[in-house]
């Protein structure tokens, strides 16, 4: 009887702090769908009174919707793969294997965070125009390939990994190559789908660099779309809102997506056992 | 000097690793050291890389930095935000995966979608929704309290209003990384301290909360190098106001780079923030007593 | 795993493209019609004293592709682009449009690359930045000076690189609705500061001591409607005879802004606190009275639609002010001094075009809500149809240009008001600090202010 008071108070707990988190969300989904005039009118209501689709209909005068979509999933995707790739074979070398400067190697990855972008982001640009790379996709892939969180996480899971399975492997005869693709790679999922999260979201996310490099039209990422609505004098907020709201699909379906394989990937881990 | 030093290493893993370090060493230096040192050298340097000035200017910049009582009252800005925000995403964090990952939850992976779905939203578009919600006139918060605050004008409040978006944006994330941390403790230890008869409690605080040190320690990492970093809610919902009560020290350094081009005295104020989250993460490194 | 990625990713797709089909399709349909409606090709020179000549070959008729550069205006240029291209088939135009803020980090650093557009648009408040790397423009000073005012504040060592198309400015908007529940008429319109209180007072509706109605708001833009233009009326300048001192800790500075905390405090006829932004508080119909710039007229009739709104001249203090307000100009389009002889020549041609070309002109003084700075089209009556512009006309001598002002002179005022309206600082700390601020800010800056240039300069 206790336990089952408790369920529902826990339940309607976390169902209130549900409700918190998501109005905001369902505020501007609504709001997507009102002209600028109702978002910002007196007379307040959730529910637009006069309901519109004009602020996805003409997201397209502004911009190729659908192309700077389909760019910025292409470059997501490679980026995303890339540093998975990346992240988990730097974590284990760092974490698995003892050579002398590792730490100090650890240490600079951790502090390349730390410094904010706003300041480097000019000499990397004359470097990418230097190398000739404007306008191309390898000025986003390219410096994109390593990711000092995503080595700082890996390095973490993976030192979780236990030292025996390694060893079992290398006394069967298995080289290192084998056993960081065949046992290393598919024992991190847990660490992997968190990253592939984070990076998705924030290459799906980042504005500047891409609007900085790319100008062609046909190449040009939905993020820099977005800015589009954030005008000299006035912020078209529908359009904003209805634009964040198609942009933020494929980065909750991926999500979605990946929250069950995440729990998956923990079950089939041979961490247990 | 790649002689075999230890019995174990093979071949195999003398070449991986090289491969890998060098990979690491060429990539960090050119898209990293580089620019990085450009930019240190760039402190120095009356610095406007868009007009093209660069006068040497010695420590003319870091001087400037110490001694003004602006970058001095972000800074506490900056303190203040970061602590209370990492404290409430840790506290929600940690809460709320725990609630969720006990058997009292029926329908776990809603939950987890629904507590998520702000870190997803760009951040852009997150701060002008709470900037309406914080409306003294048509704001939800308002009206559903019943309050007549114009939050984000009012220096006792504004800071505060800014706190709240961002604990609002971004538990979810502590949630999921809790969530991942639960799920991969070890049953046993678990059922061991229930055969020894602890209840729910001292099992939390005995058993589970140190194991999840891991993650909690992750958790703040990551927050203090982000939060250090925060500006995007600042130049939306309050360009910095009322007056000067809610600049963060990242925001002057995107105000001085992006809006003042002051590259030069930008890099200055970016070395002394890098210190100072050096400082900060090395520090929750020591009290976690995990020596790296 | 990739499997899985793949489908989630082609999921994703085919829900956008799914959404975003019939969305593409009403957007063509819309372009099909406006291209019919083509204007003739004018083949006659046509022009002031700068003139056009259509039948001049360019690049000897060899095909060239030039790139333009702008923000948020992708319509008005292409319409422009248009009537260019039909002159000469074998230009192409190709137009970027870009986000307002981050246009002015990437423009500069394309123009010092090689991959900078031939053509841009300016804004001059982003002036040092741009100006080394725009070419000067091949008409002679004299003729722009014959067809356009304001030239001679843009003449750098006899060389002119931009001039301004049109002159924004403030003026006051009125709810023609609350003007009538108040009892008031088109007799009523106040000339000077204190009429314009007692109109605001009859203007505001309380509820108790709570504001329903404000009789006239300033909230979020008083440091660019009135601190920064009002000291005009008091026959101050905003810089120092130097040309580079800030005057802002003025008599007159101090003034303006007393009145301001007057107008909330004692007077109550708004407040700081009802009403974030005036505009949009005007636009909620909570406001009845506000001060904006040109640009208002286009929120209103595009955002605010159902707003009745009028609009009257700025009041002054005693009718006969040393400037009426403060204006800035929309500036013509740069060219890029990198760029290859060829495309320069065209982008040099294109401006020409541009000047010469009154429905260009008004096309983009109507978009801007500018008043035309090309004296034959400041009686224009397309231009006089525009209320925000009529009221302009009378007085437009009298408005003065401080220059291209660093942004720090607008942020610092704006904190300083902040600081006296929200934190407790008293006028004369708040303005100190704003002037020390802008001293500091421009220590490193090359402005030098062009108050001297006004006709009427003391």
């Amino acid at each position: 009887m206790k336990r089952k008071v408790s369920s529902i108070a826990l339940n309607a707990l976390l169902l209130i702090l549900g409700v918190v988190t998501v109005y905001p969300f369902v505020w501007m989904i609504f709001s997507s769908f009102k002209e600028n005039q109702e978002i910002m009118a007196l007379e307040q209501h959730l529910l637009p009174q006069k309901f519109i689709i004009d602020n996805y209909i003409n997201m397209n005068a502004h911009f190729n919707f659908v192309r700077f979509f389909l760019n910025s999933i292409v470059i997501t995707v490679v980026i995303t793969l890339i540093v998975i790739y990346t992240s988990t074979i730097c974590g284990f070398v760092l974490s698995k294997y003892k050579f002398k400067g590792r730490n100090i190697l650890f240490g600079f990855v951790l502090s390349t965070m730390m410094i904010p972008w706003c300041v480097t982001i000019i000499p990397k640009y004359s470097m990418i125009q230097a190398f000739g790379w404007m306008d191309s996709y390898k000025a986003l892939i390219i410096p994109a390939m390593f990711s000092g969180f995503g080595i700082f996480m890996m390095k973490q899971h993976i030192s979780a990994l236990p030292d025996e399975i390694l060893e079992a492997a290398r006394i069967d005869g298995a080289n290192e190559f084998y056993i960081f693709h065949k046992i290393v790679l598919p024992m991190s999922k847990n660490g992997i789908f968190s990253i592939a999260i984070f990076q998705f979201l924030w290459t799906w996310e980042d504005f500047l660099w891409p609007y900085l490099v790319i100008t062609n039209k046909d190449k040009q990422l939905l993020a820099v779309g977005l800015k589009m609505f954030n005008g000299q004098y006035s912020t078209d907020y529908g359009a904003l809102f209805a634009a964040t709201a198609i942009s933020i699909i494929p980065v909750l379906l991926i999500y979605l997506f990946f929250q069950k394989q995440f729990i998956a990937g923990i079950a089939a881990s041979a961490v247990k056992g | 000097m790649f002689k075999k030093t230890n019995p174990l290493q093979s071949k195999s893993e003398i070449i991986l690793r090289n491969i890998v370090v060098l990979a690491m060493v060429i990539f960090f230096t050119v898209f990293l050291i580089v620019p990085i040192g450009i930019a240190f050298a760039g402190s120095f340097h009356e610095w406007n890389p868009l007009s093209g000035t660069y006068r040497f200017l010695g420590l003319e910049n870091y001087k400037e930095v110490f001694t003004s009582a602006l970058f001095g009252k972000s800074m506490l800005n900056t303190v203040i935000f970061s602590a209370v925000v990492i404290f409430f995403r840790v506290g929600l964090g940690l809460g709320i995966a725990y609630a969720i990952y006990s058997t009292l939850i029926k329908y776990k992976s809603f939950f987890r979608a629904v507590y998520y779905m702000p870190v997803v939203t760009p951040m852009v578009a997150v701060a002008f929704v709470w900037k309406f919600m914080y409306n003294p006139q048509i704001g939800t918060i308002n009206q559903i309290f019943g309050l007549d605050v114009n939050w984000l004008m009012n220096p006792k409040t504004a800071l505060l209003a800014i706190m709240i978006m961002t604990i609002w944006k971004d538990f979810g994330y502590a949630v999921v990384m809790y969530m991942a941390g639960l799920y991969s403790l070890p049953t046993d230890a678990l059922e061991a301290a229930k055969v020894d008869g602890a209840n729910a409690w001292q099992t939390f605080r005995y058993i589970t909360l140190p194991l999840l040190k891991p993650m909690t320690l992750f958790v703040i990492i990551t927050s203090i190098i982000s939060y250090l970093q925060a500006y995007v809610q600042i130049l939306i919902m309050t360009e910095g106001g009322p007056g000067t009560a809610t600049y963060l020290a990242s925001y002057i350094i995107y105000d001085e780079a992006f809006v003042k081009y002051n590259f030069g005295y930008a890099s200055a104020l970016s070395f002394v923030l890098f210190v100072i989250t050096a400082v900060f993460t090395w520090l929750s490194f020591r009290v976690s007593g995990t020596e790296d | 795993m990739k499997k899985r990625v793949f489908a989630a990713v082609v999921a994703a797709a085919m829900v956008v493209t799914a959404f975003t089909g019939c969305g593409s399709t009403g957007s063509s349909a819309g372009s099909d019609s406006k291209s019919e409606a083509k204007a003739e090709v004018p083949t006659e020179p046509f022009g002031d004293t700068v003139k056009y000549d259509p039948s001049v070959e360019l690049n000897d008729g060899k095909d060239i592709t030039v790139e333009l550069w702008e923000w948020g205006s992708d319509e008005l240029f292409q319409q422009i682009i248009d009537g260019y291209t039909a002159i000469h088939p074998n230009v192409t135009i190709n137009l970027v449009d870009n986000p307002w803020e981050d246009y002015w980090t990437k423009l500069p650093l394309a123009l010092d690359g090689n991959n900078g557009p031939a053509i841009f648009n300016v804004h001059n408040s982003y002036h040092e930045n741009l100006i080394n790397y725009m070419a000067p423009l091949d008409i002679p000073t004299e003729d722009l000076e014959a067809d356009f005012n304001g030239v001679s504040a843009h003449v750098i060592d006899g060389k002119v690189y931009y001039i301004d198309y049109g002159m924004m400015t403030g003026s006051v908007y009125y709810n023609k609705d609350m003007w009538e529940k108040a009892g008031l008429t088109d007799d009523d319109i106040p000339k000077t500061w204190d009429e314009m209180i007692e109109v605001a007072k009859k203007l505001t509706i309380k509820d108790g001591d709570k504001i329903v109605q404000a009789g006239l708001n300033f909230n979020d833009d008083f440091h660019q409607n009135y601190l920064l233009g009002l000291n005009y009326q008091l026959g101050e300048n905003l810089f120092k005879e130097d040309g580079v001192t800030p005057n802002v800790n003025s008599d007159a500075m101090k003034k303006v802004m007393q009145m301001l905390v007057d107008m909330y405090d004692v007077d109550g006829i708004g407040s700081k606190d009802f009403g974030e932004k005036a505009a949009d508080s005007f636009g909620q119909g909570q406001s009845a009275m506000v001060i904006q710039w040109g640009h208002y007229y286009n929120t209103l009739k595009t955002t605010w639609s159902n707003i009745d709104f009028g609009v009257f001249e700025i009041p002054t203090f005693d009718g006969e002010p040393y400037a009426y307000n403060r204006y800035n100009g929309e500036s013509t389009f740069g060219v890029n001094k990198n760029a290859p002889a060829d495309q320069q020549a065209v982008a040099q041609d294109f401006v020409k075009y541009f000047l010469a070309n009154d429905d260009a002109q008004i096309a983009f003084n109507l978009a801007m809500s500018t008043f035309p700075a090309k004296k034959s089209l400041a009686d224009n009556e397309k231009i006089l149809e525009n209320p925000s512009l009529k009221v302009l006309s009378e007085h437009i001598d009298h408005y003065i240009w401080p220059g291209p002002m660093p942004a720090t002179v607008e942020t610092s005022l704006k904190k300083a008001g902040e600081d006296v309206f929200f934190n407790g600082v008293d006028i004369d700390t708040a303005l100190d600090e704003a002037e020390a601020n802008i001293t500091k800010d421009m220590k490193n800056s090359t402005f030098k202010s062009v108050e001297n240039l006004y006709e009427y300069a003391k």
